[in-house]
């Protein structure tokens, strides 16, 4: 027998607001990174871990330091306006980062931008939400979001 | 108008009471929520209700059964923080003055550089988000339907629900669990189609989403499935309306909606869904902070119990030799570095 939930009705009301989630993607909190500061470093690709539950990229520094960032889930990376893969980044490729590090000053930090081959890669999670003046920024020179900031460079907050 | 109020309309009338407006609003990112159509003592009172009304359900075949394959991701909803906060503040009167005070002190845990209430989440250990968050975590999901049951999987914690069709609660263990134990059965409704009601009871305390208020280990819920197109997004989607029955955290029971995305883009970009390896890729875990208040920390390569996802985790194998060939987990890295962590 075909029934209707509409018909069960006597009342109609609209109880509770529309809305789309806009919680960060991932599975813990960021309260490690320090989200305020966006930096640039770079370096040799180590490892690129597309793994759940987050990815990860190892890079070694100019020093031979290797400093750990981590991204947003494989399933978000795919369908990035530059989607990524597995094979995305290889052991031995240059990178270009723009990183929110850790608050303790370890060698790590969380994903903001990935450049490669003058590609922009975004793996970012709620870990780091680097601001779209950054291609402006990189262009500029400047090492980090302060150094902008103290250089005069404004932020559209609504970006 | 909110919910609880409305609640009390219902009551005083005891009208049947659903929503016209849920079905107008289809084109809408995420439909309005039903109303309850009664107000019931219990929420087996209201899947019993809902049985009774759709006279015992569909019986399906393999044929029949409606297919839901494919991925899916989470879309809009109501659920989250919204029943509970306004303009950043706790909303008086939604929970009980229990949980009420629970909530606050969870986010007055939170540190001032982050979001109140969320320096420190449970999954973080791993752990499974169970429901309700099982309804709003934004990564994967897989829909399956039998005739006897449904698997309905989360990629996060490989959190799978199992919708037992047609049949009774069960609950040998002696415990609750992550996602409960969930029975149900189908239904054709006039507006919506195809339903699935849903019944879950047995279900551990755990949290609406990250920095929310908890539920307690008497939440149960009645849920509503149902297949829609979104004509203003051009895309299917899922939807399930979901009546959150809670008598230790809720002074009234809430009536919230959650939709699901068909994620063809995901299957073109070649996505699969693969085990959910926490405990072997995860390098977060639970600290405290300097007022000894639960956060997050992150391990690094060389710390004590770093794991490297596509190396090979100290852990992993302990019964082998350290320098045995072929054991990280990618061959990329068999030789391409004399590297390890």
């Amino acid at each position: 027998m075909r029934l209707s939930l509409k018909k069960l009705s006597a009342v109609a009301l609209a109880v509770l607001t529309l809305g789309v989630v806009d919680f960060a993607v991932a599975h813990h909190s960021f309260a490690m990174f320090d989200r305020a500061r966006e930096e640039v470093t770079g370096g040799e690709v180590v490892r690129w871990a597309f793994n759940s539950p987050h990815v990860a990229l190892y890079i070694r520094d100019e020093a031979g330091e290797i400093f750990a960032y981590e991204g947003a889930a494989p399933a978000s990376l795919v369908t990035r306006d530059e989607p990524m893969n597995g094979f995305t980044f290889q052991p031995g490729d240059t990178v270009e980062l723009v990183v929110c590090p850790l608050h303790d000053g370890r060698n790590g930090g969380a994903l903001g931008i990935i450049i490669k081959d003058d590609v922009w890669y975004r793996p970012n999670d709620g870990g780091c939400g680097p601001n779209e003046a950054w291609e402006d920024w990189m262009s500029k020179g400047y090492m980090s979001k302060q150094e902008a900031l103290d250089a005069g460079e404004m932020i559209d907050e609504d970006m | 108008m909110l919910l609880r109020k409305y609640l009390k309309t219902a009551t005083a009338g005891l009208s049947l009471v659903a929503s016209a407006a849920v079905f107008a609003q289809f084109g809408a990112p995420t439909p309005d929520a039903m109303p309850f159509p009664m107000a019931f003592e219990t929420s087996r009172d209201h899947y019993d209700h809902l049985l009774d009304y759709y006279e015992g359900g569909v019986q399906h075949d393999y044929m029949s059964v409606p297919k839901w394959e494919g991925l899916w991701s989470t879309g809009g909803n109501t659920g989250g923080n919204r029943p509970f906060m306004t303009d950043g503040e706790v909303i008086e009167g939604v929970l009980t003055p229990e949980y009420e005070a629970a909530f606050h002190y969870r986010r007055n845990l939170g540190g001032e550089s982050n979001s109140l209430g969320v320096d420190y989440d449970r999954l973080t250990t791993c752990e499974p988000a169970g429901m309700p968050r099982w309804l709003l975590e934004p990564y994967v999901r897989e829909f399956l339907n039998t005739p006897t049951y449904s698997l309905w999987h989360n990629d996060l914690g490989n959190d799978t629900r199992r919708i037992y069709i047609n049949q009774e609660h069960i609950n040998i263990d002696g415990t609750h669990f992550a996602s409960g134990d969930s029975i149900g059965f189908w239904a054709v409704d006039d507006d919506l189609g195809d339903v699935l009601i849903v019944h879950t009871e047995d279900i551990y305390p755990a949290d609406f989403f990250r920095g929310t208020p908890p539920t307690s280990n008497q939440a149960e819920s009645v849920e509503i499935w149902y297949e829609y197109w979104d004509a203003e997004n051009n895309e299917k989607k899922l939807g399930v309306n979901v009546y959150w029955y809670d008598d230790l955290a809720l002074l009234e029971p809430l009536s919230l909606v959650y939709t699901f995305r068909y994620r063809e883009d995901m299957e073109n970009a070649g996505l699969r869904m693969r085990y959910w390896e926490c405990a072997q890729n995860n390098n977060t875990y639970l600290t405290r902070d300097e007022n000894g208040n639960p956060s997050t920390q992150y391990r690094l390569p060389g710390e004590p119990g770093y794991v490297d996802p596509r190396g090979t985790p100290a852990t992993r194998n302990p019964d082998l030799p350290p320098d045995l060939a072929g054991q990280e987990k990618s061959p990329t890295f068999d030789d391409a570095f004399d590297f390890a962590f």
